[in-house]
């Protein structure tokens, strides 16, 4: 590793001013998972690491209408949070579904988001689930919907001093249900081939028929971003839940896809895999409890 | 530039880590990685690199009772942790009972992954005293073994949860 | 009276002690609480850290190599070159220096190496260094490193094809003319690497007389002597080899790597102990990965199930350098020409230089990669046939006293006890019962598939080399403690207890007074390393031969101080009593008068065993290479995702003939961490290479299993007594990877109707394989 100054301020505002003072030279740290990995491959030579594990504010995890999710909480925090597990099952599960028990100390809800890589496996459902991202700056605040969130492979909407302090997630209403799935080689420590978050609001329209109030189709890894299939949605926004309009929001959603080529999987293999994700995560709506 | 660098490295980041419950008041220049504190300063060999990127388990130890790896936590990081090692898990020299059952259930060949291992299993069992076989599973998918295909070692942590 | 030269083979003996019992291993404690040491904890006083540049560029002469701004830079205490090579060659191929001076074959060649006082300075020294190439033209495929006037590799070898192995038996050209059923297809087989927890280390350090230690995660210790020696012209008599505990290797260490020479090449030129400690990084591109193979394949029966007839021909990639990896082809052409019955057989292999990263041999030798195309060809033979596979295998199974074509004398035998075993444990009858079991799967697009596959492995060591021994003495001081000191070499697999068995068996006396030495070189007689799955039973025979020769030692002056024939005496409980009247000595005892008396001695027994091997010919390549062979058959369940391609392995039964279990316990952990390994070659674990560069050097990236990809392994050990093993111990260190990929080949084909021929069977592969829906075609491509 090279060199670095290291700092871990106790406040936001000192952080912010810290990494403001560096520029692009400066870099937070949360858990680590991602930024030391860089740095020891010499990806990444900082000339400041600035701490953010001593400003409680970006820990809290609290309901007030909507859920703030502060961005240092952890995936196990989050995993075993009461209020993840009864109201957002789905970040619950999505979390205990990424790396490993030991990583998941570790790594934060806002480093997944920070890294930007087109496969962080929590920004699709948190996508799905509506969420915002809330920034906060030297001398400013904004909130961003966290699909504007992401530039690029490794890049966030996030300018020099600004910092991620929480992600709130609206309370789902009743009949709102949200799922992710994603696929691995291996059944932990792994990386997905291909993801895809589905959200919907649904109501009864007939005995045995949902209708589709809403909908989110959000996928992952298949894309330098995380990706909104929105002519999926479209076509299913509105109406009622039917195998045949599943099947063709699934094909839709792989023809949104932009996948590559790399060591995980082949790009036909990734856009067919969104159609068998979407598909399969869009019939089981069809028989959600309402 | 360089020169500036070099200084900067020769910069010393104070701190105090509670380890195997012992106060450790250090002096460490901020690249240095949790695990390369405790084996390098702390003599604590017992703990292991593997990989130095996470994917292995072989460095788990307990941080704040969590099982995290040492080797993606920077030690200036961890001013005020408590952190146990796999030599922290005896208890007035007698082996914690994850370490029994490994040693009586063959769960151990060439031991490398071993203290993650048990490091990884005494947090479960302080969590879930009572895990299912999926739970102990879930709990080392993330401390590669390639001795052992994993059998004796399931077997040896539910055989320690009884 | 039993052959006194001999262990007893343990067929109708009677209360084995310590034989048999599932004792946890030595050093069991010691590493559950972290204590053991080894290679990365071992520090000296002004030790340095050494770090290695590589080449990474493919082919290329070295124009200039400076190390100006290298050597200035504060904390270097020295900065080497190919110039400082000593001007001979290593390795098994003689076509290795430490450092390269005149051009580089490979991305990962050493072009130069530094000495600094941590690793950070050391790190930035390579960075100062600046290399000049001149780039030459590479190849990368072996098919096309053989073509006339492809880039040569090596300017001082005739072409780049290192070797042919050119084997037959009976006369197969015309068997498969004359055969009811023919299979054939293409086989592609991956490169894939040991991956040990521990990665590979070395720290050289001289004393002033110039005597060289080496503390090494070797497994040939006395090679690595003779090797090191060979590469620096170190006269070996000054060379010890010290190995402290070792964090697996699986092969890893079978040949002498360029970062040992170099390392004491350190210490040569810096007087100061050096130590170079692979990262996971160079772990992944420096190893000797298992090379990959390129396979065209046949094979062939007759109506009433007969094997009739194989064939064979392979390209293997060595790489740039040749290792002991070269030698495989003799393993595999044992699988195709020895597993069942074989009328006709013929197998041929290239083994040919390339640009790319030198391989090596990995836990099998050979075997895991010959038994996939074998055992996936007799599954598809099976299905042409119309015969269920289970009877199929059965008919042409191996039997106990005979001797293959290939000149294998096959003495015990319980092939057939293990495909019965496995098959009945998996559920076999109800397979044949029924084709619905495909569908009863919670989901409708889940398959369910049952397969199964066996191996031929040696069990009795394996004549490679000149020697197939091992050396040991037994020890026993005045307060009784017996000391093994066995040529062996502990890798973590669990011999060094299952040698502290035999030995407490052979005497009579208790395992917790049993002690082993194995770590050094100038302590240990001779062995030629761990390999070949070969320590318990050729360390077992030598340890108990000397466990003997001690125990005689005791017996006949015990005979004196109780004043009865040695034939009356036995050993128990740290006594020497009279069988029939119970008078008694204190074991101790008998060795303290031995000493303290005038003419007086000590007690020392030794023992050397080299099996009643030969090397095979070396133009037909037959002969008897082991004194022993283990069989073993798997059974897995698998379910295939049929949309997704993705293959879960629910359950594996691993029926293995081990000839006796002198340690169950580890028996099955041998049987069961080769299981892991045969499960990532069959589904995750692929060294990505493209043009002499691995794409995936974490372990993020190559796959190894995790707890969560594992099935419930069931493993059963099948007792066959053979009558030259250790108590009828045979060899299992390896074949429990062997079989597995083919099972798992098989059950996918029962689940659904397509035959892989590529691994890893990646959820990618399965579907392309499930969409073109290619159940017999000969090779297999993606979309």
């Amino acid at each position: 590793m090279k060199p670095f100054e290291f700092f871990k301020p106790a406040t936001i505002g000192d952080a912010s001013k810290i990494l403001a003072d560096y520029g692009r030279e400066g870099r937070a740290l949360a858990g680590g998972t991602d930024l030391l990995i860089r740095m020891k491959r010499g990806q990444w030579t900082p000339r400041a690491v600035v701490s953010l594990n001593r400003i409680a504010a970006l820990r809290a995890m609290e309901m007030n209408g909507e859920l703030q999710l502060g961005a240092r909480v952890t995936l196990g925090e989050i995993i075993r949070s009461a209020e993840a597990r009864g109201q957002f099952p789905v970040l619950a599960r999505t979390a205990s579904k990424m790396a490993g028990v030991q990583v998941r100390s570790l790594a934060t809800v806002g480093g997944n988001l920070c890294n930007a890589s087109p496969s962080a496996d929590m920004a699709p459902p948190l996508i799905a689930l509506g969420a915002r991202a809330d920034i906060a700056g030297r001398d400013h605040e904004r909130i961003l919907p966290l699909e504007d969130f992401f530039v690029g492979p490794g890049q966030n909407a996030l300018v020099p001093g600004e910092i991620l302090r929480a992600i709130f997630i609206p309370r789902p209403a009743d009949g709102f249900f949200c799922s992710y799935v994603k696929l691995e080689h291996r059944e932990a420590m792994d990386i997905a081939i291909a993801g895809v978050a589905v959200s919907a609001q649904l109501a009864k329209s007939a005995a045995e028929i949902r209708n589709c109030l809403d909908v989110r189709i959000v996928l992952g890894a298949v894309a330098p971003v995380p990706r909104r299939a929105k002519r999926a949605e479209e076509i299913l926004r509105g109406n009622d839940l039917t195998r045949e309009r599943i099947q063709e929001a699934a094909r839709l959603a792989a023809s949104e896809a932009q996948p590559i080529d790399d060591v995980r999987g082949s790009a036909w293999y990734r856009r067919q895999m969104i159609e068998v994700l979407t598909r399969r995560q869009l019939l089981a709506l069809m028989t959600a409890p309402l | 530039m360089r020169d500036n660098l070099l200084r900067m490295a020769k910069m010393r980041f104070p701190i105090l880590l509670v380890v195997n419950g012992e106060e450790h008041e250090l002096e460490i220049d901020p690249r240095r990685t949790l695990l390369q504190t405790l084996r390098e300063e702390l003599e604590l060999g017992g703990t292991h690199l593997g990989c130095d990127s996470g994917d292995c388990g072989a460095c788990t130890v307990l941080l704040d009772g969590e099982p995290a790896p040492s080797c993606l936590v920077l030690a200036a990081d961890c001013d005020g942790r408590a952190i146990v090692t796999v030599e922290g898990l005896l208890q007035n020299g007698e082996p914690h009972a994850v370490q029994k059952a490994l040693v009586a259930q063959g769960g151990i060949q060439c031991g490398y992954c071993t203290p993650g291992i048990v490091v990884s299993s005494v947090a479960l069992l302080r969590a879930n005293p009572n895990p299912n076989e999926a739970e102990v599973r879930e709990a080392i998918a993330g401390n590669l073994c390639r001795c052992t295909g994993y059998q004796k070692i399931v077997e040896a942590v539910l055989a320690a949860a009884k | 009276m039993s052959d006194a030269t001999k262990p007893p083979n343990g067929s109708g003996s009677q209360s084995p002690g310590i034989i048999g019992k599932r004792v946890p291993k030595l050093d069991a404690l010691d590493k559950a609480t972290g204590r053991a040491q080894y290679g990365h904890d071992v520090t000296l006083p002004g030790m340095l850290v050494g770090k290695i540049l590589y080449a990474n560029v493919p082919h290329a002469r070295i124009v200039s190599v400076d190390i100006a701004r290298a050597q200035k830079l504060r904390g270097v205490r020295a900065v080497i070159t190919g110039a400082n090579n000593p001007g001979r060659k290593f390795g098994y191929g003689t076509d290795n220096t430490p450092l390269k001076g005149d051009k580089v074959r490979c991305r990962r060649d050493e072009v130069a190496a530094v000495a600094a006082v941590d690793e950070d300075t050391a790190n930035e020294a390579l960075e100062l260094i600046r290399v000049e190439y001149d780039e030459l033209p590479a190849v990368f495929d072996p098919r096309a490193a053989l073509v006339e006037g492809a880039p040569k590799i090596h300017h001082d070898k005739p072409s780049n094809l290192f070797t042919r192995y050119d084997y037959s038996h009976g006369d197969a050209e015309r068997a498969f003319d004359s055969a009811d059923v023919v299979v054939e297809g293409d086989f592609d087989l991956p490169y894939v690497t040991h991956s040990a927890m521990e990665t590979a280390f070395c720290l050289a350090a001289f004393d002033l007389q110039g005597h060289l230690t080496v503390w090494s995660t070797t497994q040939i210790p006395f090679l690595l002597q003779r090797d090191l020696s060979e590469a620096l012209g170190i006269p070996g008599r000054e060379i010890r080899v010290i190995q402290p505990t070792i964090g697996g290797s699986f092969g890893r260490g079978l040949d002498v790597y360029p970062f040992e020479p170099i390392t004491v090449q350190l210490a040569q030129a810096t007087g100061k102990p050096v130590r170079i400690s692979f990262s996971r990084t160079e772990e992944f591109f420096a190893s000797a990965h298992r090379q990959p193979a390129i396979v065209r394949m046949r094979s062939a029966a007759r109506h009433d199930g007969t094997l009739w007839a194989r064939e064979a021909r392979l390209v293997l990639d060595a790489g740039a350098y040749i290792s002991w990896g070269a030698v495989t082809p003799l393993v595999m052409m044992e699988t195709v020409a020895s597993l069942y019955r074989v009328p006709h057989a013929k197998f041929v292999a290239d083994v040919v230089y390339t640009n790319n990263l030198p391989t090596g041999a990995m836990r099998g030798y050979g075997n895991p990669q010959s038994t996939f195309f074998t055992e996936v060809q007799m599954d598809e033979l099976a299905e042409k046939l119309g015969m269920d596979p289970v009877e199929f295998r059965l008919k042409n199974a191996n039997q106990p006293n005979e001797e293959t074509p290939q000149g294998l004398k096959i003495t015990s035998c319980g092939l057939r006890e293990c495909i019965t075993e496995a098959a009945q444990r998996i559920g076999w009858e109800s397979r044949a019962a029924t084709d619905e079991r495909r569908f009863e799967t919670d989901e409708p697009h889940v398959r369910r598939g049952v397969g199964i596959a066996c191996t031929l492995n040696v069990g009795g060591g394996a004549r490679i080399y000149r020697s197939d021994g091992c050396g040991a003495t037994v020890k026993v001081d005045d307060f009784g403690r017996v000391t093994l000191v066995t040529g062996s070499t502990e890798i973590g697999q669990g011999s060094e207890t299952a040698l502290a068995q035999i030995v407490a068996e052979a005497m009579g006396v208790r395992l917790e007074d049993v002690t082993v030495i194995n770590s050094d070189t100038s302590v240990k007689p001779w062995d030629v390393g761990v390999h070949a799955s070969r320590t318990t039973f050729i360390a077992g025979n030598a340890a108990w031969r000397a466990a003997q020769d001690a125990k005689r030692q005791i017996l006949a002056h015990a005979a004196q101080m109780l004043n009865v024939s040695a034939d009356a005496l036995e050993i128990g409980d740290r006594i020497v009593r009279v069988k029939d009247d119970g008078r008694q000595v204190a074991f101790d005892k008998v060795v303290r008068a031995l000493h303290y008396r005038e003419g007086g001695t000590f007690v020392i027994g030794t023992g050397w065993y080299d099996p009643p091997t030969q090397l095979v010919d070396k133009d037909t390549y037959k002969g008897n290479i082991s004194a022993a062979f283990g069989f073993g058959a798997q059974a897995v369940e698998v379910l295939v995702d049929m949309e997704t391609g993705k293959v879960r392995v629910l359950r594996l039964v691993a029926a293995h003939d081990v000839g006796r279990a002198i340690n169950p316990m580890y028996c099955e952990g041998q049987i069961e961490g080769g299981v892991q390994m045969g499960v990532g070659y069959a589904l995750t674990e692929e060294l990505l290479v493209r043009d002499g560069q691995i794409l995936n050097p974490t372990f993020l990236d190559y796959r190894v299993p995790t707890a969560l990809d594992m099935p419930e392994i069931e493993t059963v050990l099948i007792e066959t007594a053979d009558p030259e093993g250790p108590f009828g111990a045979k060899g299992v260190g390896e074949m429990g990877g062997t079989p597995t990929a083919a099972a798992i080949a098989n059950a996918i084909f029962d689940a659904t109707g397509v035959r892989l021929r590529r691994l890893p069977m990646t959820g990618e592969r399965v579907l392309a394989a499930i969409i073109k829906g290619e159940s017999n075609a000969a090779s297999q491509t993606e979309p």
